[in-house]
């Protein structure tokens, strides 16, 4: 029986994707400076930061593959747009883990009420809502195309939220991302090399939920769950 | 064309039954008397509360109106008898947003009394700035609502997961109207908050385009 992992291309992405999460381990606890005043707190960064770009290179992913399912009518794009979605918001419950993980120690409290955070929180909620129409929307192709215009919808409202909730408080601490262009080099090398392996981990994330995901149509189709093929 | 006879439709049968009408307007009163109760501030700390409380309470408003405008097309089927009619879908979207937009319009200013009277909305403080405040909001949440409830209208669990998906939706607008209300009924000049309007003004042209291009392939059949 063939699964994802017999699969010759897969079995060298899991090994590729695991060599490189074992280097960066190794490159952000024994070659990264340690940070003058935050000490092992920064170390934190190389995940957080790595992680939200996965989480919106997701929700990207989502509406690119919504749109497409919404005008081509082919249901490969939404079993790729579900899997995106699902891989986005569990990579956004870590933003919202790993954030207040940091924030604790450095800024004295869990939860601050910081721009990126917000917008991240704001939008895994919209993803909640979006699972629940694909839960409870009916008939499994209206579904489908319903939470296609919400992940369209949603990724319409990222820049929204992120003005407005940027303005909304002023005063609260600013992201420490913002002076990204400022870090040193040896913090840099690091961190890039971080972002490739966690961009690692999405690719063989969303191929294997897609795997599943397009098991579970051909199932669905087989029990007569969906009408029109 | 198309648009108006919609339109003319929903307004008919408001004017007929009103019930959406009293329905929403009670409701808000009701709120209301809740917040009041609910939250035990002093007159200092009204001012700064009740813009915010306004707002929420009119969110809630408009779902109420979105589940009657929308929910009363489940009857007899009348939803799947509108989706046969040879005109565009869009307009179809944009005929129910405006009912929806007029309703709730009409709603707010019959409500608007309860907010004055019991929370002190300091409305004679910059009554026009208000009223462009509550146009651009309103035609912003009746861009999405028209959309979501399009959306939610036919799904079995529908009326739960309309507020669920709309509220995140709006976050940026329950924002911009309640900082763009306390600025404007502070008196502070239209030029130190205008970027709130902009941003209201962008969120509904963002949306009602999107409810154009899409609102096709929510209303098959």
């Amino acid at each position: 029986m063939q699964t994802f992992h017999s699969i010759r291309r897969n079995q060298v992405l899991l090994a590729i994707t695991l060599l490189f999460a074992a280097v960066n381990l190794w490159l952000i606890y024994e070659v990264a400076p340690v940070v003058a005043k935050q000490e092992m707190a920064q170390k934190i960064f190389y995940y957080h930061v790595p992680l939200a770009w996965n989480a919106f290179l997701g929700y990207a992913i989502v509406a690119i593959t919504a749109g497409l399912y919404l005008v081509k009518q082919d249901p490969k794009w939404d079993i790729w747009s579900l899997a995106a979605a699902e891989v986005a918001t569990a990579f956004a419950l870590l933003i919202l883990m790993t954030g207040p993980i940091w924030a604790t120690p450095i800024w004295g409290k869990s939860w601050s009420w910081e721009p990126r955070l917000t917008t991240t929180l704001v939008l895994f909620v919209i993803f909640l809502g979006y699972f629940m129409v694909r839960e409870f929307a009916g008939p499994y192709e209206r579904s489908s195309r319903y939470a296609a215009v919400i992940g369209i919808l949603a990724l319409i409202d990222i820049p929204l939220i992120l003005t407005a909730v940027t303005w909304w408080a002023p005063e609260v601490q600013s992201h420490p991302q913002m002076e990204m262009v400022n870090q040193p080099y040896a913090i840099l090398r690091v961190f890039f090399f971080s972002l490739f392996s966690f961009t690692l981990i999405l690719i063989y994330m969303l191929l294997y939920r897609q795997y599943v995901g397009a098991l579970v149509y051909r199932r669905k189709i087989a029990q007569g769950e969906i009408d029109h093929v | 064309m198309a648009f108006l006879t919609i339109l003319a439709k929903d307004i008919r049968l408001e004017l007929r039954t009103r019930e959406s009408l009293a329905a929403m307007v009670v409701f808000a009163l009701t709120v209301v008397l809740l917040f009041a109760f609910a939250f035990d501030f002093t007159p200092a700390l009204r001012g700064t509360f009740t813009p915010g409380l306004m707002w929420l309470t009119y969110f809630f408003v408009a779902v109420l109106g979105l589940l009657r405008v929308f929910g009363q097309e489940k009857q007899l089927e009348a939803y799947d008898l509108l989706l046969t009619a040879p005109v565009d879908r869009s307009l179809i979207y944009l005929g129910k947003s405006a009912a929806f937009l007029l309703l709730l319009l009409v709603a707010q200013l019959l409500s608007l009394p309860v907010f004055v009277l019991f929370l002190e909305l300091p409305l004679a403080a910059a009554p026009v700035y208000f009223f462009l405040i509550l146009l651009v909001t309103d035609l912003a949440i009746a861009a999405v609502g028209g959309l979501v409830a399009g959306l939610s209208l036919r799904a079995p669990a529908g009326d739960t997961l309309l507020p669920i998906i709309l509220f995140p939706l709006l976050t940026p607008i329950l924002i911009a109207a309640t900082k763009a209300t306390s600025a404007a009924l502070a008196g502070q000049p239209f030029a130190e908050w205008d970027f709130w309007i902009m941003l209201i003004i962008t969120f509904f042209a963002l949306f009602v385009l999107a409810g154009i291009f899409t609102f096709d392939y929510i209303a098959e059949q």
